[in-house]
């Protein structure tokens, strides 16, 4: 491969060592000298190229093992051996973060490598593109034969008016002209693409400062909290309200406006035809807003791509789920009355766990729920489909009496049933009533449904997305802007003048094959133009109209 | 909305007359290379003869090309939606992309007809695997029905399709490199124990020194008559290089071992991802008939440099479309699940997929790197873009999971 392949500046190949370097005298000089070096080796486009591959490595991990803050449960199975490639591993996993692997040291020390070296790269490549920028001077040359691009012409105008010519067309062009310093022969040099190649490149670059600044400020001044609402219930914006609340390092319990969000009903529906059976094909809920300030109220509709916006808060609907209504008497007394949020399963039917320590010893129930569970023609008995429409719902609980440890952090949707013992079980119809040996009663008076909401507030999106777009508007130039010089040179060649246009790319060679075809042809117009008058007759051909150079073709 | 009897045509678009008529087209458009061994290396392609294999060759993909569109417009009728919405769709856009760019990139913009028959095999191989991922046409989930959707997935399946037609140029880049050097070593006399094959068993010389190359007895002449004996001597030194002799009931024949070898040891790994009897047996059969096409027509290639600049770019067109992508996923994403990137699986692997192409870009400008260094990092990140597709499609459960099958 020739020299000119190359596509990036020579800032980005420094030498480690370079042959005049002085060695730094006195005991220091070793640290001062490793130091320069590191930060030489730091600037090295190849030492980019390896930090990429360890990035990639790790990414790697991260797609292959499940991650902590995406996955918690699984992470849990692969520690225990439940799931996973056992326990050994697991281990050899956690030795090196691999289960969070974005939140790990190493991760965080790569970041650190990969934006010093980027620092280290772009310092003296700003220098010298704000040098290109200011005062680059195409250079002359005194082979114009040996270019890549090379063709001549004749025509009857004077050396100099093809100079003046040339000048002016490639001004209109925008390429760069090197001044006229009365050197001989007289020539004109152009370049081109040189500034934006380069700047196009830093701009992509750069943007990553952008998107880094944006994703850790929006890291610290961002919330996010998830809440389920039942069907005809209320919810107010306050510290206290979300099940999960995961606010920055600088959000403020105060910065909760205390909207009040009703959600009315929740639509949901599926594809019937037994091909797709079970696919949904809608989800949308009606909601209610009710200004906090004001008490004005107003509604709207949360779908799923379709998030609704209150006081700058976003609101998705993310996950949606069956609310029987379970009320629990024991001795006469009511200990649970309220809506459950099942969750669905794999298994095709959902579940959930009803707590009741107002009664002695404290009452559990687990609950497994089929929403379609129509009764066996015959026998009456329900058969259990996995379909999830509720049309025939049925609600099976096993009941269990005695500690519900409530004193201990517990999923709420299942039983800790180690100092429980089982003391019944029954299956429910809404509407219907199961009463216990134990004299418990549990009734299902209603189903309704119930909609997790994330609520979310993340002023930095619009700088993130200010950072893609950089990173788009850099790399189009960064990738697809060509730098390239040209030569123009006519001399008296008997009664008329010979013109040679030579040039060469130093990227795209072949697209610049194609630009140096149509410089020369509207050169020769402009030219043809001016002397129109008298040399309309004998006007030459073109000498060369293809050149004879391809790309970088090695013979 | 999902007419049976539209679904029944469709599939007859598909196979067999999409399949056949790329298949048609490609083994058309490689004969007509195969016979225009003597073509101009110097890019003046106004002057490069215009073979009648051509022309058909160019009517036959463009046949391919219209049966392959009239397939996905009656497949979308049938489905009542643009064809974006799993696996089997997405493999099937893909491949239409890259058979378009073929043509009216590779052969007509660029003037490259000699390595269009090499992305139409291209093409056939990503519509075989599509088969393996093959669904009924059917609606689609409301989370996926959105402007941002459209335009994520369409992105990522066009950058899909450009960088498959990037990765098969890489991948001839490295053949023909490595034909081409080992031929220079053998001819400059200087064979380390390493390199198999070349041409042992011809006397070559240097092409520049114009002299006829000594015809070893039984070997196979081209199929064209307009080719110099030079050039063609010089092209079965090339398959040769690549190959070594296996003695076949008495008779020497050249076989690429090696490349064979490689070829399964890289595609049953593959092939295990899609977990059925088929796949297992026809990803490395398929894969091995697609290497020895390859390598059979290692002659009829562009020279290296030619491959290695025509990859480099065709990967510099797909980075930016695979960026803005990735972008405009996230966008959705922030729209649809409240958060603009959360390491699932899919966005793990996408942006591992960019970086990996990433480092494909520095590596071209990475002194003693770029050429073969750089065209294994492409080809590893088209590996990687294929993981990222396949891989974490069928086996990592991920908020992706439904884009899936």
């Amino acid at each position: 491969m020739s020299r000119r392949d190359s596509t990036a500046p020579p800032e980005a190949n420094p030498d480690l060592r370079r042959p005049g370097d002085p060695r730094s005298p006195g005991p220091l000089g070793f640290v001062a000298d490793s130091l320069r070096m590191a930060w030489r080796w730091l600037t090295r486009m190849r030492t980019a190229l390896y930090l990429l591959g360890v990035l990639a490595l790790l990414t790697v991990v991260a797609t292959v093992v499940p991650q902590e803050p995406n996955v918690p449960t699984t992470v849990r199975q692969w520690r225990t051996g439940e799931a996973g490639p056992g326990q050994l591993w697991a281990d050899l996993i956690d030795l090196i973060g691999g289960f969070d692997v974005y939140g790990s040291a190493v991760f965080l020390a790569l970041l650190l490598l990969l934006f010093t070296s980027l620092t280290a790269c772009l310092i003296p490549r700003y220098r010298a593109w704000w040098r290109l920028v200011r005062r680059s001077r195409p250079p002359r040359t005194s082979h114009l034969a040996s270019h890549p691009e090379h063709a001549t012409f004749q025509i009857d105008a004077s050396p100099d008016q093809v100079l003046a010519t040339a000048r002016g067309m490639l001004a209109d062009r925008r390429w760069r002209l090197r001044e006229d310093d009365g050197r001989e022969p007289a020539q004109v040099a152009a370049e081109k693409g040189h500034v934006l190649r380069e700047g196009g490149s830093l701009v992509f670059h750069t943007s990553f400062y952008v998107l880094l600044i944006a994703i850790v400020a929006g890291q610290l001044i961002g919330f996010s909290g998830q809440v389920g609402i039942v069907e005809g219930h209320s919810w107010a914006d306050t510290r206290v309200g979300y099940w999960t609340h995961d606010g920055g390092r600088l959000w403020d319990d105060e910065d909760h406006t205390g909207f009040v969000l009703t959600l009315d009903e929740f639509h949901v529906d599926w594809h019937r035809d037994p091909r797709f059976g079970g696919q949904p094909s809608l989800f949308l809920s009606d909601v209610t807003i009710t200004e906090p300030d004001t008490g004005e109220t107003y509604s709207d509709t949360v779908g799923g791509n379709d998030p609704l916006v209150v006081d700058g808060m976003k609101i998705h609907q993310l996950d949606w789920g069956y609310a029987p209504r379970v009320v629990v008497e024991a001795d006469g007394e009511v200990v649970h009355d309220a809506f459950l949020t099942l969750t669905n399963t794999d298994s095709g039917f959902w579940r959930g766990a009803v707590k009741a320590p107002a009664a002695d010893p404290d009452v559990g129930l687990e609950i497994l729920f089929w929403p379609y569970a129509p009764p066996d023609e015959t026998t009456g008995e329900p058969v259990l489909t996995g379909a999830p429409w509720a049309e025939a719902p049925l609600l099976f609980f096993r009941e269990f009496r005695g500690d519900l440890q409530l004193e201990a952090v517990q999923n709420v949707r299942s039983l800790d049933t180690s100092r429980l013992e089982e003391t019944g079980a029954g299956g429910l119809r809404p509407g219907g009533s199961f009463e216990l040996a134990d004299g418990v009663t549990v009734t299902f008076p209603e189903l309704r449904r119930w909609v997790g909401f994330q609520v979310s507030s993340r002023p930095a999106v619009p700088y993130l997305l200010l950072g893609s777009v950089l990173v788009l508007i850099g790399l189009i130039p960064g990738l697809y802007a060509f730098r390239r010089r040209l030569w123009v040179a006519a001399e008296r060649s008997g009664e008329r003048t010979l013109v040679t246009v030579a040039g060469r790319a130093f990227q795209r060679p072949q697209a610049f094959e194609d630009e140096h075809r149509r410089l020369l042809e509207a050169l020769r117009e402009r030219l043809a133009g001016a002397t129109a008058e008298n040399t309309a007759s004998d006007d030459a051909p073109l000498d060369d109209p293809t050149p004879e150079h391809d790309q970088a073709v090695p013979r | 909305m999902n007419d049976p009897q539209l679904a029944e045509i469709a599939k007859l678009l598909f196979s067999p007359v999409t399949l056949v008529a790329y298949t048609a087209a490609m083994i058309a458009y490689l004969y007509s290379m195969s016979s225009t061994v003597g073509r101009a290396e110097d890019g003046d392609a106004t002057a490069a003869v215009r073979p009648k294999g051509l022309r058909i060759a160019t009517g036959l993909g463009l046949l391919a090309i219209v049966a392959h569109g009239a397939h996905l417009l009656t497949w979308s009728f049938a489905a009542g939606r643009y064809p974006l919405g799993n696996m089997f769709e997405f493999s099937n856009v893909a491949a239409f992309v890259a058979a378009i760019a073929a043509i009216t990139v590779v052969q007509w913009r660029l003037q490259r007809p000699d390595v269009v028959g090499f992305v139409f095999l291209g093409v056939l191989l990503t519509l075989g695997l599509a088969v393996l991922v093959y669904t009924e046409p059917g609606p689609l989930m409301p989370i996926l029905d959105s402007w941002w959707r459209a335009i994520h997935v369409s992105t990522i399946v066009f950058a899909f399709g450009v960088f498959t037609v990037g990765a098969v140029f890489t991948a001839l880049y490295l053949l023909r490199e490595t034909a081409e050097r080992r031929v220079a070593e053998a001819r400059a006399g200087n064979m380390s124990g390493s390199t198999v094959g070349a041409a042992f068993d011809t006397t070559t010389r240097d092409a520049d020194e114009d002299e006829l190359l000594e015809v070893v007895p039984g070997r196979e002449e081209p199929d064209a008559s307009n080719i110099d004996e030079d050039a063609a001597a010089y092209g079965i030194a090339l398959r040769r290089a690549l190959a070594r002799p296996v003695s076949v009931a008495g008779r020497t024949v050249h076989v690429p071992v090696s490349l064979l070898i490689w070829t399964v040891v890289a595609s049953v790994p593959f092939a295990l991802v899609f977990q059925r009897a088929s796949a297992m047996v026809g990803i490395p059969v398929v894969a091995l008939a697609a290497v020895l096409i390859a390598w059979w027509f290692v002659p009829s290639l562009p020279a290296a440099t030619t491959l290695d600049s025509l990859a480099y770019r065709t990967n510099a067109f797909g980075f930016p479309l695979w960026t803005f992508g990735v972008i405009a996923g996230a966008i959705w994403a922030e729209q649809s699940w409240g958060r603009f990137w959360g390491w699932d699986p899919k966005e793990t692997s996408a942006f591992l997929t960019w970086v990996a192409y990433a480092g494909y870009l520095h590596a071209r400008a990475t002194r003693g790197v770029k050429g073969r260094g750089a065209a294994w990092i492409g080809l590893g990140s088209y590996g990687v873009l294929l993981f990222t597709y396949y891989v974490v499609n069928l086996l990592v459960t991920g908020l992706h999971s439904y884009a899936g099958l």
